[in-house]
């Protein structure tokens, strides 16, 4: 959005560049204890916030406290909770609190300060419970920003080059680093350099206090509280309805008329739509000239001949990457998630069920190099459809992250599986090491809905992940309910989620990058309307039908905090044009949307219950 | 007429006595903030008010920098929000439309489901509104310039009981906000949103085929809807009435109930003024006509065709002098002004529907809006 971002404060306060600490890891709290009617206070959920009636005298009283030691620091320690301190869920008040409070008051028990006060002290590493935030650099976004390559080859290559030193950050690039006390200043040209003086709070993390450790809650029921219930519809209305709403009335007459299966009446109408297009501008012809496309494929039966032509569709991919922020949001977010949650692990798996090129891992894997203390062993997996022309493309994409993780001095391991499906899947096939020794994470980027095609295929998938043991599952998808029983709910989503796609991409600087995504979603939108059955993949659902999904199969939220978020943030004002884009905090998810309205969400999860894993 | 506000006289010496006392007690350097002030203030609203309102207080306080600059994106992260919704939760659905791309303002609607029409269609979101006389009240939110959105939870929720009590349509209004974008950003977005809405047929009363406008604000958006206002009738367009809830005014002189309120009630002298001057131009101070309309700098709306106001005043409010002021310079100026003084009211009483007050000024406004149809 336009409104302020225009921008942020004329001198960078150079503490915000750091990661912050924050009381103990990377919050896990399940959000799940807060379930329907668990004597939640319904005038403060209808704002958005989640209190249990009998905690409100607590809420308030940690409020109280707040505000008297607020009162007793000096400024800098209300900066540093502003500024340093990641804030995760903060429907969630009383645990928001505590961990505030935690921040200003280290735990009575233990005291690393002793003679030093309140003064910041670099603290003997042993008392420190690794800190969990480092940011994610975003350099790489930069150079892929402005270098336009056809290939996929050149990506790395680039990435790989010196613009990675850290000393000197182009523009908007932010690079962050966790607790120690080391400071980049996006001007400074010197080496970094040790503590600031000016951070009085640091690191209070410690070990984690009593208070930070809260016994895991019982499974979670199915449905969660507080969150708008089944189905909420977002729409925004880019151009008024006057100018298009000829076109837009002949596009569901005609979805109705199939929809009853009245194909003549049909087919008329696809003719109607095709000429009422034509005299329409910009993102509005474009998406009523794919979903009338759509409809003639399903009037005709001529539907589309390979969902899975991959080589093309790499090829789209990569464009759409370019053109627009939501793949990169997806990589940005599912990578912090994942750094946090590798925080500490010397050896780490990655198992990627969307491989694509492999675009997602340089940064991950940059940002894990630079890690204090040094980069785990970083081990990919990386699932793929089978490629037409028969190359081994899985094979190609590991030989070149295998590059550049050499030049990025990270050890490395690759495996590819090619498979039809992720249902093909078994955890046999994977050697699975001990999590002791190997830390797993599961990354599927717009992969799970194509597995609501298949019966059983996605519990079969949520079975084997669990399998795996993993520490953390990142799932980004789309943000709509295009799996609905009735076609023309469908077809009527559908069709104002991807025209107000369509319209973010208006402003695109390149018009072939803009065209190249376009037909990559034409392609989605063809699959959503003209397909069924096995062939229609394109089954989005919405973060509460996942919340759903994912809480009935045993996994519990992992919540995505402010730090997160405000990168992500950053990551959008790069894009040109893209002033309409906004992240949104929703329960510890993360979602990106066009002018308010939602289009894709970043979640993070963990097993509920690690020790029944394997039995699942 | 409401005799609250003349019983209140008498409450304020004794509020004058007791602030004294409290202000002998006060040994921090800090404005307001020790333990006989949180326990008052914990007295006056129902416990999950004062949680709610206090969890803003906080958050704010961490959003502020003594700079000037503000922290956007953690305000963003903790901003608690709601998406539109085409479906109708008690009667009411919404949905945003983009009414200027070039600085993306964007409004949220919101419209009553009807009986004929329980699930809107998707296609006529802008159907014409039915009736003789169709309220259409356009919304300003609060917060004091910088914080919320329209699509903040709070305002979405209290947008979406304008809707059942007036039977009206809202139009809320995602204006810029500051610091990053000063005056009058916000006052051009108001009045952008103003004449869109004004030149949608869709919204046309049938009586007349003219769009009955109201504009309404809390805080912040009480002072917008004031300038919208101005502006309006200045340029010939037919506002039908203001609805000011606790608006935003202020000027340079410290007035009694600032130095007498200042800190006991979630809100500081010290932040009123940071926001003012991240709100104003560069250099500016509180007496702009922006702020104090009807100040040194400002303009007499006599001779004008200015609309009839409702103005709410919360009596533990520490800028009610300035609202109160307010009220006199519209009722020096000739026109018509209903004084709402809520004694025991703080800010954001009409948040939550746990209390008199608000019951009283939802009548208050159903019937402001209800005497025109």
């Amino acid at each position: 959005m336009k409104r302020d971002h225009n921008h942020l404060q004329p001198n960078p306060d150079p503490s915000s560049l750091r990661g912050a600490p924050s009381t103990g890891k990377a919050k896990v709290w399940d959000e799940e204890s807060a379930q329907q009617d668990c004597g939640m206070d319904e005038l403060l959920a209808v704002l958005g916030y989640k209190v249990k009636t009998s905690d409100m005298a607590e809420v308030a009283q940690k409020l109280e406290q707040l505000e008297e030691v607020m009162c007793n620091v000096q400024d800098d320690g209300i900066s540093h909770l502003a500024s340093e301190t990641v804030h995760y869920n903060p429907s969630d008040l009383s645990t928001w609190l505590e961990s505030m409070l935690s921040e200003l008051n280290p735990p009575s028990t233990f005291d690393p300060f002793g003679a030093a006060g309140t003064a910041a002290a670099a603290l003997d590493d042993s008392f420190l419970v690794p800190a969990e935030s480092s940011t994610l650099t975003t350099l790489d976004f930069d150079n892929i920003n402005r270098k336009h390559q056809k290939s996929g080859q050149q990506i790395f290559e680039e990435a790989s080059c010196s613009d990675y030193d850290l000393k000197a950050i182009p523009g908007k690039a932010i690079y962050s680093q966790k607790t120690q006390p080391q400071t980049h200043d996006s001007s400074s040209s010197s080496t970094p350099t040790n503590v600031k003086s000016e951070k009085r709070f640091k690191s209070t993390s410690g070990p984690p206090s009593p208070s930070d450790i809260f016994p895991p809650p019982p499974p979670p029921a199915a449905a969660s509280y507080g969150i708008p219930t089944a189905s909420t519809r977002p729409v925004v209305l880019v151009d008024s309805q006057e100018n298009g709403i000829r076109l837009v009335h002949a596009l569901m007459a005609c979805a109705e008329a199939v929809q009853q299966n009245n194909l003549n009446l049909a087919e008329a109408l696809v003719k109607q739509i095709g000429f009422l297009a034509i005299s329409q501008a910009g993102a509005m012809r474009k998406v009523a000239t794919y979903f009338a496309e759509a409809l003639a494929r399903r009037i005709y039966r001529f539907y589309p001949q390979n969902p899975l032509d991959h080589s093309f569709s790499d090829v789209l991919h990569m464009h759409f990457y370019e053109t627009c922020p939501y793949l990169k949001f997806a990589h940005f977010t599912a990578n912090q998630a994942i750094l946090e949650a590798f925080e500490g692990k010397k050896r780490v798996h990655v198992i990627d069920f969307s491989m694509n090129q492999g675009m997602q891992w340089p940064a991950l894997m940059q940002a894990l190099a630079l890690r204090v203390g040094g980069p785990p062993a970083f081990r990919l997996t990386g699932f793929g459809p089978p490629s037409h022309d028969n190359s081994d493309h899985l094979q190609e994409v590991g030989c070149k992250l295998a590059q550049f993780a050499k030049k990025i001095h990270v050890e490395f391991e690759y495996r590819g599986f090619v498979a039809n499906s992720l249902a093909d899947l078994d955890a046999s096939m994977l050697d699975l090491r001990p999590s002791e020794v190997e830390a797993v994470a599961v990354n599927s980027v717009f992969e799970l809905h194509k597995l609501l095609a298949r019966p059983g295929a996605i519990d079969k998938v949520f079975s084997v992940v669990k399998q795996m043991k993993p520490e953390l599952v990142t799932i980004v998808e789309q943000e709509a309910n295009h799996n609905g029983p009735v076609f023309l709910d469908r077809f009527t989503e559908s069709l104002h989620f991807y025209s107000t796609l369509f319209d973010s991409l208006e402003g695109s600087v390149s018009s072939q990058d803009k065209v190249m995504s376009e037909v990559y979603l034409g392609k989605q939108i063809c699959n959503v309307v003209a397909c069924e059955g096995v062939d229609r993949i394109e089954r989005h659902e919405s973060l509460t039908q996942w919340r759903n999904r994912l809480s009935t199969a045993g996994f519990s939220p992992v919540h995505l905090g402010s730090n997160a978020f405000k990168q992500a943030s950053m990551l959008l004002a790069l894009f040109a044009g893209g002033d309409g884009y906004g992240v949104e905090e929703n329960n510890g998810c993360l979602m990106l949307g066009w002018h308010n309205r939602p289009l894709i969400t970043t979640s993070a999860w963990k097993l509920t219950n690690k020790t029944t894993a394997i039995s699942q | 007429m409401n005799y609250g506000f003349l019983s209140s006289f008498f409450q304020k010496d004794l509020f004058l006595v007791l602030g004294f006392v409290f202000e002998c007690l006060k040994e921090r350097g800090m404005a307001g903030s020790n333990e006989v002030n949180l326990n008052e203030c914990k007295t006056v609203v129902p416990l999950n008010t004062w949680v709610l309102i206090s969890s803003f207080k906080l958050a704010y306080n961490l959003l502020r920098r003594p700079d000037g600059t503000f922290n956007r994106h953690l305000a963003e992260f903790l901003d608690r929000k709601v998406p539109a919704n085409l479906n109708p939760v008690d009667g009411v659905f919404s949905f945003d439309v983009l009414i200027d791309r070039a600085t993306g303002l964007l409004c949220r609607i919101y419209r009553p489901a009807t009986a004929e029409e329980p699930e809107p269609n998707i296609v006529e979101l802008e159907k014409p509104v039915v009736g003789d006389v169709v309220p259409v009240i356009i919304f300003f939110h609060g917060g004091s310039f910088a914080h919320s959105s329209a699509n903040s939870a709070i305002y979405d929720t209290l947008c979406r009981r304008l809707v059942g009590i007036c039977k009206a349509v809202v139009v809320s209004v995602n204006y810029r906000r500051a610091p990053e974008n000063r005056y009058p950003c916000a006052y051009d977005d108001g009045w952008t949103a103003f004449k869109w809405v004004n030149s949608r047929s869709w919204l046309q009363s049938q009586k007349d085929s003219k769009v009955h406008i109201y504009l309404a604000g809390d805080s912040s958006g009480g002072n917008i809807a004031h300038h919208v206002a101005a502006r309006a009738v200045e340029s010939g367009i037919d506002v039908l009435g203001n609805i000011l809830l606790n608006p935003m005014f202020g000027g340079q002189e410290r007035t009694e109930s600032e130095m007498r309120l200042d800190g006991k009630y979630f809100v500081t002298l010290r932040d009123r003024d940071w926001y003012w001057r991240a709100f104003l131009p560069e250099g500016e101070n509180r007496d702009h006509p922006a702020c104090n309309p009807f100040g040194p700098n400002g303009r007499s709306l006599e001779g004008i065709k200015f609309p009839k106001s409702l103005v709410v005043v919360a009596g533990l409010d520490l800028i009610q002098d300035w609202q109160l002021a307010y009220v006199e310079g519209l009722r020096k100026a000739g026109k018509e002004v209903k004084l709402l003084y809520m004694e025991q009211a703080t800010i954001g009483f009409y948040l939550l529907p746990n209390n008199n007050h608000f019951h009283t000024v939802m009548d208050e406004i159903s019937e402001f809006v209800g005497s025109d149809c």
